[in-house]
């Protein structure tokens, strides 16, 4: 088979040792941080667009870490076996979950004062400054056990 | 005078040459006693095995050991030895009773290859 063709082989693709969870990351961490910002930005200038602009990039970001914590849970149940992980992957298990809560967290606070037609918590940007930390420090972790920093 | 002082050196030299010798005989005993060597170490370093091929008699148990800082794995194509996640310094043997080729990778990098034949 040809490189081009086993590019498109759905097997080498999605079961080959493919790492999906490596490559569906980066779009809940994008969108969150994207949308975070531009909530931010929403409401440092009132401008409206770029609030609804900030609600639609955390929608997404919370469908997408969805695909991205069930990739991450099988890799560690097929490629590990479910072993008893520890330091850095148990310390990127629980800081990946909490940042999917913390993703969906934020988007629901943002989904709830859009149906009530309410303002926006007072207190949401420092949930937000949290998961955009956690986020970060998950992705970082992420981006040291995929080895991008080896020279 | 002189000449004890030159009897005194060439004795000294002479029972440095005697322990010397005694020495280098013994330790070439032991040598030649010692079983053929059966353990064959590979280090992971730098998200590599190295070597990445080890040419080994059956019978031989390789050792790998993880020097990264990183957690990886060993684990065989066909599935005929898996290592758990190793830490930093942590070991994994097997021993390859069967001639054969035998290719492995890491699960947590999979583009981290190796290769064993046993002979």
């Amino acid at each position: 088979m040809t490189g081009v063709a086993r590019a498109f082989d759905p097997q080498t693709a999605l079961l080959a040792k493919h790492a999906q969870h490596v490559v569906l990351v980066h779009f809940p961490i994008a969108l969150f941080l994207t949308g975070v910002a531009f909530d931010w930005a929403g409401r440092w200038t009132r401008r409206k667009a770029l609030s609804e602009t900030a609600y639609y990039n955390l929608l997404v970001a919370a469908v997408s870490t969805l695909p991205v914590l069930a990739t991450g849970l099988l890799a560690w149940q097929f490629q590990l076996e479910a072993q008893r992980l520890k330091g850095i992957l148990l310390l990127h298990l629980v800081l990946g979950c909490t940042s999917s809560v913390l993703i969906c967290a934020v988007w629901w606070l943002h989904f709830r004062a859009r149906r009530r037609g309410a303002a926006l918590s007072g207190y949401l940007w420092m949930i937000e400054a949290v998961g955009v930390a956690v986020v970060g420090l998950t992705g970082h972790l992420g981006g040291f056990l995929a080895g991008v920093n080896v020279g | 005078m002189r000449r004890r002082v030159c009897s005194f050196v060439l004795m000294g030299a002479g029972i440095a040459a005697v322990a010397f010798m005694g020495g280098a005989s013994r330790s070439s005993v032991a040598k030649a006693g010692q079983p053929p060597a059966a353990n064959v170490a590979v280090k992971i370093d730098n998200f590599s095995f190295g070597p990445a091929t080890v040419t080994v008699p059956a019978g031989t148990t390789v050792t790998w050991t993880n020097r990264d800082d990183i957690p990886h794995t060993v684990v065989s194509d066909d599935k005929v030895f898996k290592s758990k996640v190793m830490d930093t310094d942590e070991k994994f043997s097997f021993t390859f009773a069967k001639p054969g080729t035998y290719t492995y990778f890491c699960s947590v990098h999979p583009k981290m290859t190796g290769k064993v034949v046993v002979q």
